[in-house]
């Protein structure tokens, strides 16, 4: 705030603002790093280093095993591949289905088109703990308990999703389209070669935020997985936690190991993450 | 849904502009019913998994709601027991001042200093880009891994009692097996993976604010805090809607960390309404209750959602 007033007469007081404005964000920024610093300390001590006061932040001796017992002992790759193999199926499935109901729902009109726009903005406010007892019945009565199927289908649309596309997809000119389609270009082909490059940023936006979410996703697996074979990470950490959790430093080697993907993919795509919450945001 | 019915009735109500060649078909759709039928085929998919997934779930809740069911045996009607039977319920009661608590604890804390972080992270102060990234992270972070590492902190020998307490000269506490401080251990935390996203959607809301209207105040001679308050605040008003809203339906929908860290003890300390309604239907196996609390969330959130669009439009699009 000091440097947005540069002209103010006292730049001896707009200096020691700024200086202090620095000062609080570095402790800050310390404060929400600290954890994480925590988190890898331990993860490298041996069991009777953990509890040690003051705090030992550099172990005596660096316990690389920490890392390696866990995943070799328990089915960590697992839940790992199978995190991986349901955030990118549910991704890729929520690209199709947005982009299509958005675009319907932008460029097309037809009878029931408002209603059932309506019905999809009126599931956001609907909280997935509300429908779970029937959500659940009807996965366990296609017998996609423990399955994929039952991990991944019931992801397989979103309406925030929709209505982000369909906000987007409504910025398309109107006329670009008629004229893809004088040309003689078919619905699927002007969709594919004219509506979907148009919207890239929003796709990405989709995209980021239906993996990040669905990495993430614990309630439902919870609920529709039994065996181990089937769990995804969040699962199988906290079911980790609840078995070995006062192995604390193997437990945040493993929580470590969990969270390196979404960091690294945070870091490289940070600009797109950032874009993709400002896109929903203020626009939604 | 009607999807491929309502094409005959769009037929009948006439309107065959275009006339295609006679010969050629029996069906014969102008140009615009045809593009209709389209839009209805590229609905088709997403509709397919709404229905399923969502639209006979939610309103089977409904209709369970009025039943006794045990998940494993067949329905039994029984009127409204189920929402007489939690009115009177303590432990509904106290797993919905529980959630109450928990949202009004942890996102005005986190409101104000996003906006404040915000607010010093849109000026042309050097490294704000770093300062973003390293406010953001946590949001990135999955609640499990938070919510595992968390408990360390927490724990009687932890990170907080022994980094912070012990050299102020306090007693060790037990942040999560202490009744009186379970709650706020849990919304400390939260705080703490918040904030990075409103300071986000806040950066958002402010850089759409064209600067000359504050330099122009500034100008006019007004200082930093009137600028603020008759510029800056108005026109984020927006966002800050925004910002409630999404904070509030995210509050209330809380469940891993109370799940992961606490269980919803000690005796009920942290118990909120999902993981209520997620117990009472898969350990009690009261899915009729379950369903009735699932209704009053649904209402409470139905009625956050409404008010907001109700202030928008009569505030925001005057």
């Amino acid at each position: 705030m000091a440097t947005s007033v540069p002209s103010t007469p006292s730049r001896l007081g707009a200096r020691v603002g700024h200086a202090l404005l620095y000062v609080a964000l570095i402790a800050g920024a310390g404060l929400i790093l600290l954890p994480f610093a925590y988190m890898f300390s331990t993860s490298l001590k041996s069991l009777n280093e953990v509890f040690s006061t003051p705090i030992q932040w550099v172990p005596s001796e660096l316990k690389w095993e920490n890392f390696s017992t866990p995943v070799r002992e328990h089915p960590i790759s697992r839940y790992f591949q199978n995190s991986l193999l349901v955030a990118v199926s549910v991704t890729l499935l929520n690209l199709l289905t947005c982009s299509l109901a958005g675009y319907s729902f932008a460029k097309f009109r037809y009878p029931g088109r408002d209603l059932m726009f309506g019905i999809v903005l009126a599931t956001l406010m609907i909280p997935l703990a509300s429908m779970i007892i029937p959500l659940f019945m009807v996965v366990k009565s296609l017998g996609w308990v423990d399955t994929y199927w039952g991990l991944i289908l019931p992801a397989g649309t979103s309406a925030f999703g929709i209505f982000l596309m369909r906000q987007h997809m409504k910025t398309i000119p109107d006329d670009l389209l008629d004229a893809a389609r004088l040309d003689g270009s078919s619905e699927v082909r002007t969709f594919l070669y004219i509506v979907v490059p148009m919207s890239k940023t929003a796709l990405s936006s989709l995209a980021i935020f239906i993996f990040m979410w669905n990495w993430d996703s614990f309630f439902w697996p919870l609920l529709v997985t039994t065996d181990a074979d089937y769990r995804t990470l969040p699962l199988g950490i906290a079911l980790f936690e609840s078995s070995y959790g006062t192995n604390y430093p193997q437990l945040m080697a493993v929580a470590l190991l969990a969270m390196l993907p979404v960091l690294a993919v945070f870091l490289i795509l940070q600009r797109n993450f950032i874009e993709a919450l400002t896109m929903s945001g203020v626009k939604g | 849904m009607q999807t491929i019915q309502p094409a005959t009735s769009y037929l009948s109500t006439g309107a065959l502009v275009g006339v295609v060649e006679p010969s050629r078909r029996r069906i014969r759709l102008t140009q615009a019913q045809r593009r209709g039928l389209w839009g209805m085929l590229f609905a088709l998919p997403a509709m397919v998994f709404f229905v399923l997934f969502a639209i006979y779930p939610i309103l089977r809740t409904f209709y369970l709601s009025f039943f006794e069911y045990s998940v494993v045996d067949p329905p039994v009607y029984v009127g409204i027991d189920n929402y007489r039977g939690i009115i009177g319920d303590d432990r509904f009661n106290t797993s919905l001042l529980n959630s109450f608590r928990y949202v009004a604890f942890t996102y005005i804390p986190v409101w104000i200093i996003a906006l404040l972080l915000a607010l010093a992270l849109n000026t042309r102060i050097k490294g704000r880009g770093f300062f973003r990234t390293i406010y953001f992270v946590p949001v990135v972070m999955s609640w499990v891994v938070v919510s595992v590492i968390w408990k360390l902190i927490f724990h009687r020998n932890g990170l907080l009692n022994s980094m912070f307490l012990d050299p102020l000269g306090f007693a060790p506490k037990n942040w999560l097996t202490d009744i009186n401080l379970a709650g706020d251990a849990i919304v400390l935390m939260s705080i703490w993976k918040e904030l990075g996203f409103f300071m986000v959607i806040f950066l958002a809301g402010l850089q759409a604010i064209p600067s000359d209207l504050l330099e122009a105040a500034k100008v006019d001679g007004a200082n930093v805090f009137q600028a603020f308050r008759s510029i800056t605040i108005p026109l984020l008003q927006p966002t800050l809607l925004f910002a409630t809203v999404i904070g509030m339906i995210t509050g209330l929908q809380v469940f891993i960390p109370q799940f992961v860290m606490t269980q919803g003890g000690p005796v009920d300390a942290t118990v909120v309404l999902t993981l209520d309604i997620y117990q009472t239907a898969f350990f009690f196996l009261d899915g009729g209750k379950a369903a009735a609390m699932s209704v009053v969330l649904f209402g409470i959130i139905a009625l956050i959602t409404l008010f907001q669009f109700w202030v928008y439009k009569s505030r925001v699009y005057d």
